[in-house]
Parts: C-alpha cells; sequence; structure tokens
C-alpha cells in the first residue's frame, strides 16, 4: 500500500548508484522481495512504470527477485524455510530463532551501458552524432 | 552492458531517522511504545482507559498517527496530556521522519512515557521503525482468530499483543486458543493479555506490564 513512497527511495538509490558510476542509462534494476515484506509486486512495477520516467531508470526494467522465508535456530543450528509461519525450531524446539531471509526489501544491483558519458557531459549518443 | 551492486535497502533512509528519534527519545529519559493494530481494533479507547489509571505515576505524551482528522487527539487532550496529531494525509502508516517532526512539537522534557499510536492497518506499519523502544499491538475479537497468520510480520513484531473485545466473545466465533497458539508459532515471545477497553477487563495486568516494561527498558 506503500508501494509510490518505496519507489520513490529507490529510484532515488537507483540515480545514486547509477550517478556514482558516471551517470548513464540504467538498464536492469534488480531489487529484492522478502516473502514476510508485505510489499505487493504488481504494485511496485506498476510504481515504477509511473515514477521511473526522467530520472536515470527510465526506459529500464525493474526485475523482482522473491526471497523465501529462511530461519536459524540459535540454539542448535537448524536451519529452516517454514512454510507455515511457525518460528519454533523444528530440531530442537527451540523459540530462539533468527531471521536469516524473508524480510528483504532492497536494491540488489542495476545493470548499466558499458560506454560511459564523456568528461564533458555529452553522451554516448551525442558522440555518435545520434541526438 | 554491466552490473553495478547496490545492496542497499528501502527502508534504509527511515530506519537511520528511526535510529535518531531513539537516541533523542532516550537522552530525555523517554520510554516510548507504537501502538499498532487495524482500524477499530481499540488503539484510541485503549489510550483514553489507559491513560487515566497511569497519571501520577508517569507524565505522559501522545503522538496520534491518521490518514485524516484530528478527531483521535481531541479525545486524548481531554484527558489532560500533551498531544500531537499526524495527518499523514494518504500515507498508510507512520514513518521516522513523521515521528522526528512531531517529536519538535512535544516538551520532552515533561514527559516520560510517550504512546505512538500508529495509522489503523495491520500491514505496512510493522514495516517502519519509528525509534519507539517497542511495540504493542491490538487484536480485537471481532476481527477474526486467522489474523496472526494472515499478517504475520505485525505479531512477529510486536513484544505484546492485547486481545481486545473480549466481552464480546459470547457474541463472535473467536477461538481465543487458536489466537493465542497460532500468534506465538509466529513470535514465541510475545506477551499476550485479554482486555476489554469498554468495561475494564485485563487493565490490572496491561498497567502491571507497563510498569515492568518501564522499570527494564531503565535505560534512564
Amino acid at each position: 500500500m506503500h508501494e509510490a513512497s518505496l519507489m520513490s527511495n529507490l529510484l532515488a538509490i537507483v540515480e545514486r548508484a547509477a550517478a556514482d558510476e558516471g551517470g548513464g542509462p540504467v538498464r536492469v534494476v534488480h531489487m529484492k522481495i522478502g516473502e514476510l515484506a508485505g510489499v505487493n509486486a504488481d504494485a511496485l512495477r506498476f510504481a515504477f512504470d509511473c515514477m521511473s520516467p526522467g530520472t536515470a531508470a527510465e526506459r529500464g526494467t525493474l526485475e523482482i527477485e522473491k526471497v523465501p522465508l529462511a530461519i536459524l535456530c540459535r540454539v542448535c543450528g537448524a536451519t529452516a524455510h517454514p512454510d507455515d509461519l511457525v518460528f519454533v525450531c523444528a530440531s530442537c524446539g527451540s523459540s530462539d530463532i533468527e531471521i536469516m531471509s524473508g524480510r528483504e526489501m532492497q536494491v540488489d544491483y542495476i545493470l548499466m551501458n558499458d560506454e560511459a558519458p564523456a568528461p564533458d557531459g555529452s553522451g554516448p549518443k551525442a558522440r555518435r552524432g545520434e541526438v | 552492458m554491466h552490473k553495478v551492486h547496490v545492496e542497499q535497502d528501502l527502508r534504509g533512509k527511515n530506519d537511520a531517522i528511526a535510529e535518531e528519534n531513539r537516541k533523542h527519545l532516550r537522552e530525555h529519559g523517554i520510554v516510548s511504545l507504537n501502538v499498532m493494530s487495524a482500524p477499530g481494533a481499540g488503539k484510541t479507547s485503549l489510550l483514553c482507559r489507559t491513560i487515566p489509571l497511569l497519571r501520577g505515576k508517569y507524565s505522559i505524551g501522545v503522538i496520534e498517527g491518521d490518514i485524516q482528522t484530528s478527531t483521535d487527539a481531541e479525545k486524548i487532550a481531554t484527558l489532560g496530556v500533551p498531544v500531537h496529531q499526524i495527518e499523514t494525509g494518504g500515507v498508510c502508516h507512520l514513518d521516522a521522519a513523521m515521528v522526528h517532526s512531531a517529536l519538535h512539537s512535544i516538551d520532552l522534557d515533561s514527559i516520560d512515557l510517550l504512546f505512538i499510536e500508529n495509522v489503523g492497518n495491520l500491514v505496512c506499519p510493522a514495516e517502519f521503525d519509528l525509534g519507539e523502544d517497542s511495540r504493542v499491538m491490538l487484536l480485537s475479537v471481532s476481527e477474526g482468530d486467522d489474523k496472526p497468520k494472515k499478517y504475520p510480520l505485525m505479531f512477529r513484531e510486536a513484544r505484546l499483543l492485547l486481545l481486545n473485545k473480549i466481552d464480546l466473545l459470547p457474541h463472535v466465533s473467536f477461538d481465543v486458543q487458536k489466537a493465542r497458539r497460532e500468534a506465538r508459532e509466529i513470535n514465541p515471545k510475545l506477551d499476550i493479555i485479554e482486555i476489554s477497553c469498554a468495561v475494564g477487563t485485563g487493565f490490572e495486568r496491561w498497567i502491571a506490564w507497563i510498569d515492568s516494561f518501564v522499570s527494564e527498558a531503565g535505560h534512564r
């Protein structure tokens, strides 16, 4: 339900990452969404389509990798992927459980064109006379 | 094309502000509780019944979060405690920046216990750290006993579950044992207290929980 504000954070992160690489269009934004994160992938894609124009990710693609819930028992070290949302260790019965994955809501990586813009600010297209 | 590793959480900015809030509150010796539930589960009624019972013991402040209207803050203000209303203007949860602004409009030297009433919603508020010490959630029996499994993160993140409107049990099909069992499967350390804000059931236990939490939070 707050996918638009999350998208605004995502685009800010992507813009900064792209600027650190010298700027230029971002072709792919790859993000991870955990099973417990309470975020709807379709709503995120919709927000990306609406909000990416005018940013480095304009005309890029949003890829969403869903991350299943994984838990670790701090007592016996067993790991599990509980489908039934039972946060109790199936091996030793301990409730001292750590969530290893499943809460992600992050930009994992972006894919950018190899050709960096020229130092004078003109992009690859300008240098190729494609403006 | 080349790959640029980013690995940044979308909540990173919120979490940084939440840490500032937490530090700020602790510097002022304030214990804070983020109160969360679905709309209509009884958050405001809980505060209205609780605050008079704590009078003389704590100096209370309240931050009210609503999508629209200030009616909840007006109710709280009649109890004579400082209250600040945040109207989120459509946003479905409070975030740390909203609370940060609200903290500037409350005299922090005059309070030592802060209730932050979140926007009524069982999903989004669970994702946003506000800088609170802990989280209390309400589930009213009229909502149904299937809610822990349907909204696991909220139940996982809460320290205390208040099962509210317990006086309605004869009129609704709510299996208390099932709700308790499934909530504890998600969060084995969850404290659970059955209450009724309408008739006052369970308030001795709830007040005792607050006392114990405040003394444990003892970073002051």
